[in-house]
C-alpha cells in the first residue's frame, strides 16, 4: 500500500515517460480552459464585487448563438461577429435591468441576481435554441482536426490540433486581457475598481461603462470557451457544468487575482490529472477529477485563507 | 311524470354526466427531461412517446375510445425533482413514468403504498424483473442486465474472453452501476478481467483521464453504460485516442445518432445493443405522419425521427397503450384505473402478429410479461454506426436469463428484505 502512494507512481512515470508526457499535455491542455473560465469570474468579481453564478450558462448561451445563427445560414465568421454582438448586448441588458437597481446591495443579494439570470438563460435559451445536442462548427470556423504523432522514447505523444489551435488561441486571449487591463484606460480603469471602489469612483470613472464592460469581456471569454470545449463533444446545455470547475481554481488563486486564476487553472488542470492517473485510478477506483481540485484548494486555504495569489484583508473591528 | 319520477330523472342524468366529466381520459403522466445536461438525448425519446399518443388520440380516440392525458412533469434527469413530480402527479395517475434509474429507484417504495405501477422500458433497478417481490414495478422489455448479458454474448461470438480485459466505462450513478453484478459474474465465469472506469457529472465532457487510464490498461472491449452529454464526450474521446471502434460496445442508452454525428465516418464500427430499431416503413410511422405530423402537432422534425432514440419512445408508449387495452379488454371499461393496468401490463403478449397489428414491424421483438416476469425479456440487436446512421449488425439475440435468474431473486429478496415490511405477491409464485 505505501509503495502504491510513495513509490510505484514514480516509477510508472519514469519507465513510461511518453504516457506522463500525454498527461501532461492533457492536463494543460484542461488547464489553460480552466483559467480561461475563472478569469470571467474574477473579471467580474474584481470590478463589481459579484460572484458571477451565470458565467456558465453564458458559455452554453454563446455557443449555442454561434451554431443557431449558422443554421440559419450565416456564415461562420460573421454568425461569430453577430454572437459577439448578442453578447454585447447581453452585457448591457443585464448592467441596465439586473446590476443598475441593485447598486449598493449587499453582495448575496447580487450573487442571487446572477443565480436568477442563469435560470433566466437556461429558460430563454432552451426555448430559442432547443435542448438538443448540436455541432460546433468547428471547420466552418477553420478550426483544424486531425492530429500529430510523436514518438518520444520510442513511445506515442498523441497531440490533437483541436488541443493545440485551443492552447494557443486561449493563450493568446489570456496574453490580450492582460495588455488590455495593464496598458489601455479602460483597463486601467477594470483594476482601480477593482482595487478601491469609493476611490475609483471619486475620480470619474463610471461604473455602469466598466460593468457593461467587464460583463462584455466574460461573454467573449464565454464564447471562446463555448467553441473549444463545443469542438470536443458537441453544444449542449451540458456545457454549464464545466464552469463549476473553475470554482476550485478561484479558491486556489484568490477571487481577485487574475494571475491567480490563470497559474490556478493551470495548477488543477496538471495536478487533478496526474493525481487521477497515478494515486487516483490504481488506489481509489477512479473518478478522483470531481473533488480532488477542491480538496487541493482547501489544504491551500488552510494555510493561506485569500487563496495563493489573493489579497490578505484585514478588517478592523 | 310527477315531481319525484323528474327528480330521479335529473339526479340519474347529473350522475352519468359528472361521471363521464371525471373520467374523461386516461391520466398517464411522464416525467421527462427536456432541459439540462441530459436533455439532448431526452427530447427525441419524449418527442417519441408524445407522437404516438397524439396519434392514437387523432385516430381512434384514443385507447378504447377514451383519450389518454401524457402531460409531461419537467425533471431535468434531477432526482429531486421526479419525486416532486411524482408526488404532483400521483393522485389521477394510472401509471408513473420516472424515466432515471435514481429517480425509479426513489419512487419504488412509494407506488407500493399508492399502488401506482411504475413503467421504465429499459431502465431501472434490474431485480424489478421479479414481479412476486416488485408488484408495481415493470421494466419491460428488457433489463440491464439482459443488455449487460447480450454484450457479453457479442464478444464472445468474437472468441474467447478467457484472459482479456474489458473495460467499464460507466456514468458513476446509480444507472451506470446497474449492470456490475452481471458483468462481475461473467468475468469471474469466463476468466476476464473487467476494470470499472466511472466518469462523474462534471466530467461528462472531459473525459481525457478516463481515456487515458483506457490507454494504459490497453483493454480488447470498451463497454460503455453512458447517458447524456456522457456518449459524446466518450465517443470522441475514443476516436481522439484511436481506439478501434469496432470494439466499443454501449448499451441501448449510447445509441443516439446525434451522438455519432459529431464524429461521423470516424465513429463507424460503434455498436449499441438495443430493443428497437427505427423503421421508417412501418405502417405506424405512416400513421404519426398523417395524424401528427401533418397537422403540425409536433415537436418533432424529419432527422429526428429517423433515429433510434425517437423510434424508441414510439415503442415505450405502445407498450404502455398495449397494456391499458389489454385491462380494458380483462376488465371490460374502457375507464380503467391503475390497479387494473397493473394487471394489464403484467399480461402483455407481443408476438410477432400483435406487433404487426400495431404497425411497429421491425421496431421491437417480441416479448411477453406475466405476474412474476416483469421485464419481459425480449432480447435485442446489435447496432453498429456505419458513419451516417445504425445499422443491424447481428440477429435478434437472446439473453441468457437462466444464467443469472437466482441472482435476480437474490437481490430483489435483498431489497425487499432491507426496505422491510415490503409486501411481495405469495399468489404469484413460479419465474417464468
Amino acid at each position: 500500500m505505501l509503495a502504491d502512494i510513495f513509490i510505484n507512481p514514480w516509477i510508472d512515470m519514469v519507465e513510461a515517460p511518453d504516457f506522463l508526457l500525454q498527461v501532461l499535455w492533457e492536463g494543460l491542455v484542461s488547464g489553460i480552459l480552466y483559467a480561461l473560465i475563472a478569469l470571467g469570474f474574477v473579471l467580474i468579481f474584481r470590478s463589481s464585487r459579484i460572484f458571477n453564478f451565470a458565467q456558465g450558462i453564458m458559455v452554453v448561451f454563446a455557443a449555442l448563438t454561434l451554431v443557431g445563427l449558422h443554421a440559419y445560414g450565416v456564415p461562420a465568421w460573421i454568425a461569430v461577429a453577430l454572437t459577439l454582438g448578442v453578447m454585447f448586448i447581453l452585457a448591457v441588458t443585464i448592467e441596465r435591468v439586473v446590476l443598475r437597481p441593485l447598486v449598493g446591495q449587499p453582495d448575496i443579494i447580487l450573487f442571487m441576481a446572477t443565480i436568477g439570470i442563469t435560470l433566466f438563460l437556461i429558460g430563454f435559451g432552451e426555448i430559442i435554441f432547443g435542448g438538443e445536442n448540436k455541432q460546433m462548427i468547428s471547420a466552418e470556423l477553420g478550426i483544424p482536426t486531425g492530429d500529430t504523432v510523436l514518438e518520444p522514447w520510442g513511445g506515442l505523444l498523441i497531440l490533437q490540433h483541436l488541443d493545440i489551435t485551443v492552447v494557443i488561441v486561449a493563450t493568446l486571449l489570456v496574453a490580450a486581457l492582460l495588455a488590455f487591463l495593464n496598458f489601455t484606460q479602460m483597463g486601467r480603469a477594470i483594476r482601480a475598481l477593482g482595487d478601491d471602489h469609493q476611490a475609483a469612483l471619486s475620480v470619474g470613472i463610471s461604473l455602469q461603462t466598466i460593468w457593461v464592460l467587464v460583463w462584455f469581456i466574460a461573454g467573449i471569454i464565454a464564447l471562446v470557451t463555448g467553441i473549444a470545449w463545443g469542438a470536443r463533444a458537441g453544444v449542449s446545455f451540458a456545457l454549464e457544468v464545466i464552469a463549476y470547475k473553475a470554482l476550485p481554481v478561484l479558491m486556489l488563486g484568490g477571487l481577485e487575482s487574475i494571475t491567480g486564476a490563470i497559474v490556478g487553472g493551470l495548477m488543477i488542470g496538471i495536478l487533478e490529472k496526474l493525481f487521477e492517473i497515478y494515486w487516483g485510478q490504481p488506489l481509489l477506483g477512479g473518478n478522483t477529477e470531481t473533488w480532488f481540485a477542491f480538496v487541493l484548494a482547501l489544504i491551500v486555504l488552510l494555510f493561506r485563507p485569500q487563496g495563493l495569489f489573493g489579497e490578505r484583508i484585514i478588517e478592523r473591528v | 311524470m310527477n315531481h319525484f319520477t323528474k327528480l330521479a330523472a335529473a339526479t340519474l342524468l347529473a350522475g352519468v354526466t359528472a361521471g363521464a366529466a371525471m373520467a374523461q381520459e386516461l391520466y398517464a403522466p411522464n416525467l421527462s427531461y427536456r432541459t439540462g445536461p441530459f436533455a439532448a438525448t431526452g427530447i427525441p425519446l419524449m418527442n417519441g412517446q408524445a407522437d404516438y399518443l397524439a396519434m392514437l388520440n387523432a385516430r381512434d380516440g384514443g385507447i378504447g375510445g377514451v383519450p389518454i392525458n401524457a402531460e409531461e412533469c419537467e425533471t431535468g434527469y434531477s432526482t429531486e425533482k421526479g419525486v416532486e413530480c411524482y408526488e404532483k402527479t400521483k393522485g389521477a395517475a394510472i401509471v408513473t413514468q420516472p424515466w432515471s434509474t435514481g429517480i425509479t429507484l426513489q419512487v419504488l417504495p412509494k407506488t407500493n403504498v399508492d399502488n401506482i405501477p411504475i413503467l421504465a422500458p429499459g431502465y431501472g433497478f434490474s431485480p424489478m424483473a421479479d414481479g412476486t417481490v416488485f408488484q408495481w414495478a415493470f421494466n419491460m422489455p428488457a433489463g440491464y442486465w439482459d443488455a449487460a448479458d447480450m454484450i457479453v454474448q457479442y464478444m464472445e461470438s468474437e472468441g474467447s474472453l478467457d484472459g482479456k480485459k474489458v473495460a467499464f466505462l460507466h456514468l458513476d450513478h446509480p444507472f451506470g452501476k446497474e449492470p456490475l453484478p452481471v458483468l462481475e459474474m461473467h468475468a469471474e465465469s469466463k476468466g476476464f478481467e473487467l476494470v470499472p472506469i466511472p466518469v462523474g457529472l462534471k466530467e461528462m465532457q472531459n473525459q481525457s483521464a478516463q481515456w487515458l487510464q483506457i490507454r494504459r490498461e490497453r483493454p480488447d472491449y470498451v463497454v460503455m453504460w453512458g447517458w447524456g452529454a456522457m456518449n459524446a464526450g466518450a465517443i470522441t474521446e475514443a476516436v481522439k485516442t484511436k481506439f478501434p471502434m469496432d470494439k466499443f460496445i454501449g448499451v441501448w442508452w449510447s445509441g443516439h445518432d446525434a451522438d455519432l454525428k459529431i464524429v461521423g465516418e470516424d465513429g463507424a464500427g460503434y455498436k449499441s445493443i438495443s430493443w428497437s430499431f427505427p423503421n421508417m416503413d412501418a405502417p405506424v410511422m405512416a400513421a404519426i405522419k398523417e395524424h401528427v405530423i401533418d397537422a403540425g402537432n409536433t415537436m418533432s422534425n424529419e432527422e429526428e425521427m429517423q433515429g433510434v432514440f425517437y423510434s424508441r419512445g414510439v415503442v415505450i408508449s405502445a407498450i404502455l397503450a398495449e397494456g391499458i387495452a389489454t385491462a380494458q379488454a380483462e376488465y371490460g371499461t374502457a375507464e380503467i384505473n391503475a390497479e387494473q393496468l397493473r394487471w394489464g401490463l403484467e399480461n402483455i403478449n407481443m408476438t410477432e402478429e400483435r406487433i404487426s397489428e400495431l404497425g411497429l414491424d421491425g421496431m421491437v421483438p417480441p416479448f411477453s410479461t406475466s405476474c412474476a416476469n416483469h421485464t419481459g425479456h425480449s432480447g435485442g440487436w446489435m447496432l453498429e454506426w456505419d458513419g451516417e446512421k445504425f445499422v443491424k449488425a447481428s440477429d435478434l439475440l437472446q439473453a441468457d436469463v437462466a444464467g443469472y435468474q437466482a441472482l435476480l431473486a437474490e437481490k430483489a429478496a435483498e431489497y425487499a428484505e432491507s426496505n422491510a415490511p415490503w409486501p411481495t405477491n405469495e399468489s404469484c409464485s413460479a419465474m417464468n
